[in-house]
């Protein structure tokens, strides 16, 4: 009986679509490049692990749980994620709660300072990390210490403070979206500040908890960056995974390690997505936000206060010491000011700075209009397999950057695609590698608009296109150009997935960061470091005038994952 | 959204645009050598031919060896310049390299120095050495190393820094040496080769990506000892000015020819060739000088300080064979130490 109900819909809704040849012929479309550029990659890796040579062989796979040497790494990752999962959720609720919750001072410094290891390149944090607290370190040698930062205490630290401003980003918008009211309420029947908090305040900020910690945790397990400059011999599975391949070429090897990462990302993704972000209390009422109540106590705010300027403090170390390396002659020895590493970076790089430029600027353009077409149709339309073309487009999300590379050489190094040693695979990969926060940011903003406003338009004679091109975008420029800020940052940073696709006709900045780190050049890559914070900040302020100058609205903040 | 289109438009326009221009006659290098020297070599070779424009990437020989593995279907380089030749012996078994002897270089060149076939050429040779930080050794109060079996000593647990033996032809070149010097002599693994790298790999704090950065590590005093090839620790530990001492194991240590080969299928082999010849004259030699490599051409300028043959108790390591057998002996070495 059911079955026959969904039928008849499922029959239905193929009509509906097939009465509508431009839906139809985007939607093809659409779903031909999701095919290609998101599960093609994926059934390849499974591939090469289990039929490695056409036949069923997973000998890696058997092989995974008997060796430690293969196990242990993915052991070690998960003990690091769980770690800094629980140390960035916590500070960044101090700092969330800091910023919404009191009326202490300096708040827009405090977001900035916040913000920054979100557009800063990958390896600066470890690079900091080793000058000021390894075995030579500034600060182990003032202290006359004796501790060992490489391995697991340099990991936990450099991706608390890497990831812990994701985690800040969600709780700040939890924390601002409580109804004041309800906190009211229980002060009013007499509960104490403290009990209110306990009982109320933290109780409904839990799923925002559990989201954060949960994306801080993938964030982590998928970090390459400063794994890379300062795991030691605590080996994590994202360094195995790239020395199987890259050092190798083990793609059997390389594949299954994947598939290890893959599980526990996706097991996340799907909770997350599914169990968590469905028991949100916070619900929008339309009433004006961020006006919650304000402690004012000093006891309270005092030691918030204190903790975040240390936090502050570190971060400005941090970035503070590796500008102050790249100026220096001879990195940890020498430091006499010179303006050698930057002549030499711009005469190694000059190119790399060209190359990557370009590629982003292609990249996020595309990149940003297939987000928002994808967001509008998700939103706006129904068709068969929406839910599915949700589903897959934003499934990159809890793919490590890792895999997405290994996945890639395995699907584009032969025909009917062959795009290895080109550039357009690099920008395939920045495409539908950030493309998911594009599409989860349009989807938020479409669902703000009220669709009247539309539907006014094709009542008018307005088709599909017109529709879209003269109505919705507009309405949704300010969201849909943040959003390709967020991507260009995020194609000038990136560094775990383009790893593997990058060749020698096309070189990027982070990658010559990369080789520099491997040679311990520290000097230079810290200068690399610089300019392309020094390209991202233009951009950003660039961004931020010209959408001035054409919409009032401005951009919305910075979006962020 | 005229103007949002009129942006998008003018930001692809100025994508696409600047993908047209590019050079005519490019030649694409995979190198080993360290970026801040490849650029030394290539400007110069640059500056004597103005009609081509060098594209290159710098990689450790065994990476490149793992890269020319991947694109075998669609090689997207012409030459390999420099890094260990094991690794070029290696690509040449697996049919990677194309051969070369019209080159006038290949006439003079010792027949120890070169492929019979010529798939690979000799560029420079090098010897294995240990760099230990000064001020690390007076705190540990330990003499630095001056064999193979004291790197085991307890005073440098989690102080030696070493590059992966797979990615670094250093590493491989180091293995090669341990696996003589340790036991029989002969090449390959025996029980106490086994016993012997496994405690090595103990020892090891951090391995590397780069064979040389091991020395600019030990130099900023991150580790207490590295090994490393000894141009390269006298180019970036020693003349830069770090408190440090070079060493070298008695029992005798292990060797390099650093080589150079024509990628089969490359994209520009006229223009390889090109850079291939020039790369063995006197006046490309010379520029070893500043590197303290040892220049295989017999007319160019050794450096004051380099390491020479006569210097150092040089091991019988039968390259070739460590060459041929890569592939099983870093699968026997990932099994000793774990590391992959």
């Amino acid at each position: 009986m059911k079955l026959n109900v969904y039928r008849r819909e499922l029959r239905g809704e193929f009509r509906r679509l097939f009465r509508d040849p431009v839906l139809l012929g985007i939607v093809s479309v659409i779903f031909t490049f999701l095919a290609i550029f998101i599960l093609f990659p994926l059934v390849k890796i499974l591939q090469h692990s289990l039929w490695p040579n056409g036949a069923f062989e997973p000998k890696y796979f058997m092989e995974f749980f008997q060796k430690v040497y293969y196990w242990r790494p993915l052991i070690n990752s998960l003990i690091v994620g769980a770690l800094v999962s629980v140390c960035g959720t916590t500070v960044a609720f101090i700092f969330a709660y800091g910023i919404t919750r009191t009326d202490i001072p300096f708040k827009g410094a405090f977001r900035i300072v916040a913000m920054m290891p979100i557009v800063s390149p990958p390896f600066l944090i470890a690079l900091a990390a080793i000058l000021l607290l390894g075995n030579h370190g500034v600060i182990t040698d003032a202290l006359n210490l004796d501790w060992d930062i490489y391995g697991l205490p340099g990991l936990v630290l450099t991706e608390t403070l890497a990831y812990f401003p994701i985690a800040f980003m969600i709780l700040e918008g939890v924390l601002s979206k409580i109804d004041p009211s309800i906190e009211e309420a229980a002060l009013d029947m007499g509960a104490s500040k403290l009990r209110t908090f306990l009982t109320v305040t933290l109780p409904l900020s839990v799923p925002g908890i559990a989201s954060a910690g949960l994306l801080v945790f993938i964030r982590s397990l998928e970090d390459f960056g400063n794994p890379v400059v300062i795991q030691g011999r605590f080996r994590v599975l994202t360094v195995a995974a790239y020395h199987a391949v890259t050092g190798r070429y083990n793609l059997p090897l390389g594949s299954t390690l994947a598939i290890f990462m893959l599980i526990p990302t996706l097991m996340i993704f799907v909770v997350q997505k599914y169990y968590i972000a469905r028991r949100s209390y916070v619900t929008v009422t339309g009433k004006p936000s961020g006006i919650g109540l304000k402690t004012t106590e000093r006891r309270i705010k005092i030691p918030i206060f204190i903790a975040m300027l240390a936090l502050a403090g570190i971060i400005l170390m941090v970035y503070g010491v590796v500008l102050f390396g790249s100026f220096t002659t001879l990195w940890g020895f020498d430091y006499t000011f010179t303006l050698a590493n930057y002549a030499y970076v711009f005469k190694v790089g000059g190119q790399y700075v060209w190359d990557t430029l370009r590629i982003a600027l292609v990249a996020t353009p595309i990149g940003g209009l297939l987000s928002i077409i994808i967001a509008y149709l998700v939103v706006r339309k129904r068709f068969v397999g929406r839910g599915m073309m949700e589903f897959v487009s934003m499934l990159n999300f809890a793919v490590p950057g890792v895999v997405v590379g290994i996945a890639y050489i395995l699907a584009f190094n032969n025909p009917p695609f062959q795009l290895t040693g080109t550039v357009f695979i690099i920008m395939l990969v920045f495409i539908f590698r950030r493309m998911p926060v594009g599409i989860r940011d349009g989807i938020a903003q479409l669902q703000q608009i009220d669709p009247a406003i539309e539907e006014a338009s094709s009542s008018l004679g307005a088709g599909f296109f017109r529709t879209f091109t003269r109505v919705t975008l507009p309405l949704v420029a300010p969201a849909f150009l943040s959003g390709m800020v967020y991507m260009f940052v995020r194609c000038m940073t990136a560094i775990s997935a383009v790893i593997f696709v990058v060749s020698a006709g096309v070189q990027l900045l982070t990658v010559a960061l990369l080789y520099e780190v491997d040679q311990a050049n520290y000097a230079a890559a810290a200068a690399y470091g610089y300019v392309i914070i020094g390209i991202v900040l233009t951009a950003i302020v660039l961004m931020r005038f010209v959408v001035g100058k054409l919409f009032k609205g401005g951009l919305t903040p910075l979006g962020g994952e | 959204m005229a103007k949002t289109k009129l942006l998008i438009v003018s930001l692809l326009l100025v994508g696409l645009l600047s993908t047209a221009g590019l050079a005519a006659e490019t030649l694409t290098i995979y190198t080993a050598y360290d970026a801040d020297q490849a650029q030394v070599y290539i400007e110069a070779f640059e500056a004597a031919n103005p009609d081509i424009d060098v594209a290159w990437v710098r990689l450790s020989s065994g990476e490149v060896y793992t890269r020319l593995t991947a694109e075998a279907s669609n090689p997207q380089a012409s030459l390999w310049f420099g890094g260990s030749n094991t690794s070029h012996i290696a690509a040449a078994k697996a049919g990677l390299l194309a051969p070369y002897t019209e080159s006038l270089a290949w006439q003079y060149i010792a027949p120890q120095f070169k492929d019979p076939e010529g798939l690979w050429i000799g560029l420079y040779v090098g010897y294995i050495g240990f760099v230990s930080n000064t001020e690390f050794l007076a705190e540990a109060g330990v003499e630095a190393p001056t064999s193979w079996q004291d790197l085991l000593k307890p005073e440098f647990t989690g102080e030696i820094t070493i590059a992966y033996a797979f990615a670094s032809g250093t590493a491989y070149t180091t293995l090669g040496g341990m696996l003589t010097a340790i036991g029989s002599p002969d090449p390959g693994f025996d029980a106490d080769d086994e016993v012997y790298v496994a405690a090595f790999s103990a020892q090891v704090g951090q391995y590397n990506s780069s064979g040389s950065a091991a020395a600019t590590m030990v130099g900023q005093g991150e580790f207490g000892v590295g090994i490393v090839f000894s141009h390269d620790i006298i180019k970036k530990a020693v003349s830069p000015g770090y408190p440090v001492v070079m060493t070298f194991p008695a029992e005798g240590t292990s060797y390099e020819i650093g080589g150079m080969a024509l990628i089969k299928d490359g994209p520009e082999p006229e223009l390889a060739k090109v850079f291939y010849d020039w790369a063995m004259t006197t006046e490309a030699q010379d520029l070893y000088e500043q590197f303290y490599r040892l220049p295989l051409n017999p007319e160019a300028t050794l450096a004051e300080g380099s390491v020479k043959a006569t210097d150092v108790n040089v091991l019988p390591i039968d390259l070739i064979w460590y060459g041929d057998n890569k592939d099983a002996m870093l699968d026997k070495w990932s099994e000793v130490t774990g590391e992959y």
